[in-house]
């Protein structure tokens, strides 16, 4: 296969890890056979090419790990993967609960890169009241977010979702590339990205600031929020 | 499938520091703002752009942009500002991923109210918040809005493989939209309350040679029809008055756009349409504050026009700060 990521795009990432990954990042990348049960004539194109943007990616830092599971149900179930491409971010503050469904390509590449350089430090740029809030959340909330690569406004969305995650481990946040998920993306009435989709019965479109995504979060966790 | 395999690499954001001052702070990362950081990162100073949504603005979702000069073959909108982003980064402006809800002047600093970063002050503010599109003029938008109706075509193009949609407007962007459409659905029926389109006659041409482009002349939307999601359109045909239903999965609008200009509403001089009135200088009534691209109230809004703003203005700005300095020592 040719390769995905330009030369001067290669270079910009290995200076950016180079000066801000602190500690070791894995990348569990979940794949399976042609004939796999998760395996659809949408999601079955785009998985080489998945692998491929990730390994390249991995080799740019020796910070960087990339570990594949190819039809393995046992790991697959460890992780609670629903669907194939399941890609999950592991890192200081996370737990199997940073996750992108299909390929982080396009715009999503950029959310990639940003959730990496959180999980090595451990740290991201929510404001203290969102953090502080978040700490509220006691129970499993799932923040899915539908996009779709051509989208420039969906980073924001599913890297709200992803750091929310990073400081909450009770929270999982859930990319959706919508193309490859044509059902789950029906399932939710997904006809225009970024959806957000909270704990199944909260849910928004379009790019929210901050604190108004936050309120939609504490309403699906069945929190209220605090003034 | 190569149009989801291209990667596009952003670059880092920042965030805004409430305990300096900083030289420049420019509101929106679009064309007119990135222009106006990559002329004050050279001019060293200290330069902030603010960037509510992802930089780029309202062009980034243009799959091709044909009339800025310098790119012979066409650009992608999000190449283009992608280029300009790196640009003004190159130069030393910051972006932060932040947005400014209110501006105040006190004595001569600005002081920015922030949704994340605090108050943030500097010398001299330049408002580069663009516009947004307008709504479809139906009773049924907000229900429909999200399940059908949407103001970006590239970004839920894929949504309707094989469908029919609609496009309203008739400019630049609704027949550019059209365009990239046919890419994706079978159907592409333009709904145009004139006979004829305002869109530049290039764009014209391409959309009448497309075998999968209709149109629907001297007609306007009057409702959506559909349970869950949009399943038709009803427009209304204002020489006759006779009633169509168009059988559509989709409805994407484009028939032009309302101005960003809330945060300064009550600040500084609007027209009566809502855009930022500036002086030559791309100064508005209040000293230090200026405003450029879509936001202004000008004549023509494009890419270009955009970036000749923001190289006025922070000229402009830059001047304004050199005498502030003056006049205090």
């Amino acid at each position: 296969m040719e390769k995905l990521l330009k030369e001067k795009d290669e270079k910009y990432i290995k200076d950016l890890f180079s000066s801000k990954l602190e500690s070791e990042v894995e990348l569990v990348l979940f794949l399976q056979s042609e004939g796999g049960d998760k395996v659809t004539k949408f999601n079955s194109q785009y998985l080489p090419y998945t692998e491929e943007i990730l390994k390249e990616l991995v080799s740019l830092s020796d910070k960087l790990t990339l570990t594949v599971y190819k039809d393995d149900k046992e790991k697959e179930e460890e992780y609670g993967v629903e669907q194939i491409s399941a890609l999950f971010v592991e890192g200081k503050n996370t737990n199997k609960n940073v996750i992108y469904y299909g390929i982080p390509s396009g715009h999503e590449f950029s959310s990639l890169l940003e959730d990496i350089i959180d999980a090595s430090r451990g740290t991201t740029e929510l404001s203290d009241k969102t953090k502080a809030e978040l700490k509220r959340i006691t129970s499993p909330t799932e923040i899915l977010v539908f996009v779709t690569p051509t989208c420039p406004y969906c980073p924001r969305a599913v890297r709200t979702a992803h750091q929310m995650a990073m400081e909450n481990n009770n929270i999982k946040g859930v990319m959706i590339e919508a193309n490859e998920f044509p059902e789950w993306s029906q399932k939710y009435s997904v006809y225009a990205v970024p959806k957000v989709v909270i704990n199944d019965n909260v849910q928004f479109e379009g790019a929210l600031p901050e604190d108004a995504y936050l309120e939609n979060v504490l309403k699906g966790a069945g929190k209220i929020i605090l003034e | 499938m190569e149009e989801f395999t291209n990667i596009f690499v952003g670059e880092e954001t920042v965030k805004a520091d409430s305990k300096i001052i900083y030289d420049i702070a420019i509101i929106g990362a679009g064309p007119g703002g990135l222009t106006a950081g990559i002329y004050a990162g050279r001019s060293r100073l200290k330069t902030l752009i603010f960037e509510r949504l992802s930089p780029g603005g309202q062009i980034a979702v243009s799959d091709q942009v044909d009339n800025y000069p310098g790119f012979p073959e066409g650009i992608s909108g999000k190449e283009l500002t992608d280029r300009m982003e790196k640009q003004a980064v190159r130069f030393g402006a910051e972006i932060v991923p932040d947005e400014v809800r209110k501006i105040k002047k006190e004595g001569n600093l600005f002081e920015l109210e922030t949704a994340s970063s605090g108050i943030v002050k500097s010398k001299a503010v330049i408002i580069a918040t663009g516009a947004d599109p307008v709504k479809l003029p139906v009773p049924e938008e907000e229900k429909f809005r999200g399940r059908g109706i949407s103001y970006c075509a590239t970004c839920d193009a894929a949504f309707f493989k094989d469908k029919t949609v609609a496009v309203v407007g008739g400019g630049d962007t609704a027949i550019a939209d059209a365009i990239y459409l046919t890419k994706f659905a079978k159907e592409v029926i333009v709904v145009h309350r004139r006979d004829q389109l305002r869109a530049v006659k290039a764009l014209q041409e391409e959309a009448f040679e497309n075998p999968k482009i209709k149109f629907q002349w001297n007609s306007v939307s009057e409702h959506v029809i559909g349970e869950n999601k949009v399943e038709g359109l009803e427009v209304k045909n204002v020489k006759t008055g006779e009633k169509v239903l168009l059988k559509v999965d989709g409805i994407f609008v484009a028939i032009g756009t309302v101005p960003n200009s809330n945060i300064v509403k009550g600040l500084v001089e609007l027209n009566e349409k809502g855009f930022i009135k500036t002086n030559q200088n791309r100064e508005t009534s209040v000293k230090g504050l200026f405003a450029v691209g879509d936001v202004r109230d000008t004549p023509l809004r494009q890419v270009v026009t955009a970036a000749g703003d923001g190289a006025i203005a922070e000229f402009s700005a830059e001047n304004y700060i050199k005498n502030l300095e003056y006049i205090e020592r």
